[in-house]
């Protein structure tokens, strides 16, 4: 049996042998690749396009990531997965769930567009945030004002690490608007392998942020956990 | 002799406006909501799309009506603003005001002023065949929280109480027409906030594995009747969406205990102030919740039926 997460960047895979998380990731185009020799009846999909693939059962991104999550960190309170297109914060003690999926602003997409503005690769924004002395404040929470503010920055005399810096908070705070009460939040999702975002909402929240080794396969995983 | 009979005037609402008065004065309600779901409209100039698309069509003259009748005093701001825009265009429109604290004497007056903007009281044994349709609008609800009705014809046959299709023995007609069914219901859902803005809401859900057995909104539409207007004001005065927040919570804890609900659906649009009321049901109502906020109507989007389907699963496990 396998979880199988096509989302709308990137698909992954997930298997357990001898107890050992076993996952592949590659892009959305490639998903065929993950499932070469599988049976489909060995399945359980999620994300976006769990319909369009083959199945024999499927599960929401929401119910996948709280499975998958209870496999690292059982007493996890809050969970965020932070995608390309969405973000959904899950309160696990409360049951309820809250999706952004209207405004890019606090989703992947967001920093994507930071990244293009520089003609930089996204992974390299970690690493040039932690270059900045000064953090400028970036106080705009709509995605396109935030890049005029971003502009206006630089023309101010902020380096472009201080500017990424900036645009890491207002970012995070964006999500922290999302967050829930709770001692204990697990990040998740592609986007969270940067780690000066990551800095930026420890900052804000200054709560106990935990994230998985392998944050982005941890849908795939649970939908394979709850059926298993 | 000869008889002259008054032309039947067609009086555009918004709901609730009682549509006993509207029929026993001789004329024909249209609740300008009803048409809303199917249209395809983008309004300019929108905050909630229910009130800028009637204002828009009825100053298109897309929507035709004689008159206009908006609920203004506890309800809705936004309709009180597109329906003073709407009568810019030259239908004569009256705004109706329930009371916030439920005085019957003030709601009389709201009647008698209403009934005088409407000519007279013409037709009162139409009183007592709005109470008998009632009575089988309970029998439908009653029926549909059994089981026994689909959520989405419930739906369909309840929230058209508002106006009762413009015509009372038509009306009678359709809803005596619905079929019985036996749907196996195993996570039942009530739907509380505004109706949903998409047509084929209820389908959905149910096809998602969430039976709704419970609309607040047209529920409160075959709970008010009345055989006269003293006996209108006291029933409507009742009214739970114009009333205070903790009556209106009050009437739900009730109501959701009684319908055996596994979870709620609290649905509002976008720039809707009923939003506000999403925190404080949460402390209120001890059942898993989930939110939805609509905007354009249509078909059910894609995120939205994400996320039915979370909540499905979340209730799967509780
Ligand atoms: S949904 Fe809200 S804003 Fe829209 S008409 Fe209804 S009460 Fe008014």
């Amino acid at each position: 049996m396998i979880g199988l997460d096509v989302g709308s960047t990137t698909a992954k895979m997930v298997k357990i042998t001898d107890g050992e998380v076993i996952f592949r990731i590659t892009g959305t185009h490639n998903w065929k690749d993950l499932i070469r020799g599988i049976k489909d009846d060995e399945i359980i999909s999620t994300g976006y396009f769990k319909n369009s693939v083959p199945h024999k059962a499927t599960l929401t991104e929401i119910t996948a990531a709280r499975y998958g999550v209870k496999h690292y960190f059982p007493y996890a309170d809050v969970i965020v997965d932070i995608g390309g297109q969405d973000t959904k914060v899950i309160d696990i003690r409360k049951n309820n769930f809250v999706i952004n999926d209207k405004c890019s602003a606090g989703t992947g997409a967001f920093l994507e567009f930071v990244a293009n503005y520089f003609k930089i690769e996204l992974k390299d924004l970690g690493l040039l945030h932690s270059r900045a002395k000064r953090i400028p404040d970036i106080n705009n929470t709509c995605g396109v004002f935030a890049i005029s503010e971003m502009i206006s920055q630089l023309v101010a005399g902020f380096s472009k690490e201080e500017v990424i810096a900036g645009m890491h908070y207002a970012f995070a705070r964006r999500i922290s608007f999302m967050i829930p009460e709770g001692e204990t939040i697990v990040l998740i999702g592609g986007t969270v392998k940067n780690e000066g975002m990551v800095s930026a909402l420890r900052d804000i929240l200054q709560k106990k942020v935990l994230i998985p080794r392998e944050p982005q396969i941890i849908n795939a995983l649970g939908a394979l956990k709850y059926y298993s | 002799m000869q008889v002259y009979l008054k032309p039947v005037k067609k009086i555009g609402i918004t709901a609730l406006v009682p549509p006993e008065l509207i029929f026993a004065c001789g004329q024909e309600p249209f609740d300008v909501n009803n048409v809303i779901p199917a249209s395809r409209s983008y309004p300019v100039n929108k905050l909630c799309a229910w009130t800028a698309i009637w204002k828009e069509m009825i100053t298109k003259g897309e929507i035709r009506i004689d008159s206009f009748i908006v609920v203004a005093g506890g309800d809705c701001h936004n309709a009180l603003v597109d329906g003073q825009k709407a009568s810019r265009s030259g239908i004569p429109t009256h705004f109706f005001f329930y009371p916030f604290d439920g005085d019957p004497q003030y709601m009389e007056s709201e009647l008698y002023d209403l009934s005088y903007f409407l000519g007279s009281i013409q037709k009162p044994e139409l009183f007592k065949e709005i109470i008998e349709l009632k009575k089988i609008g309970k029998k439908i609800d009653k029926k549909r929280s059994a089981g026994k009705i689909s959520p989405g014809e419930a739906f369909r046959s309840l929230i058209s109480f508002s106006d009762l299709c413009g015509d009372i023995n038509k009306f009678r007609k359709d809803i005596a027409s619905i079929k019985e069914i036996k749907i196996h219901m195993n996570n039942r859902v009530a739907m509380i906030g505004v109706p949903p803005i998409y047509h084929d809401f209820h389908e959905i859900a149910q096809s998602l594995g969430l039976h709704i057995v419970f609309d607040e909104l047209p529920s409160e539409f075959i709970r008010h009747t009345g055989k006269d207007i003293k006996s209108l004001a006291r029933d409507y005065c009742d009214y739970t969406f114009a009333r205070p927040l903790d009556l209106r919570i009050e009437f739900l804890q009730k109501e959701l205990e009684r319908r055996k609900i596994d979870g709620i659906i609290h649905y509002t649009q976008f720039s809707c102030h009923h939003m506000l009321e999403d925190e404080v049901f949460r402390e209120e109502l001890d059942f898993p919740i989930l939110t939805i906020q609509g905007d354009l109507p249509g078909k059910t989007p894609q995120q939205i039926k994400l996320r039915l389907e979370a909540f499905r699963e979340m209730l799967d496990r509780t």
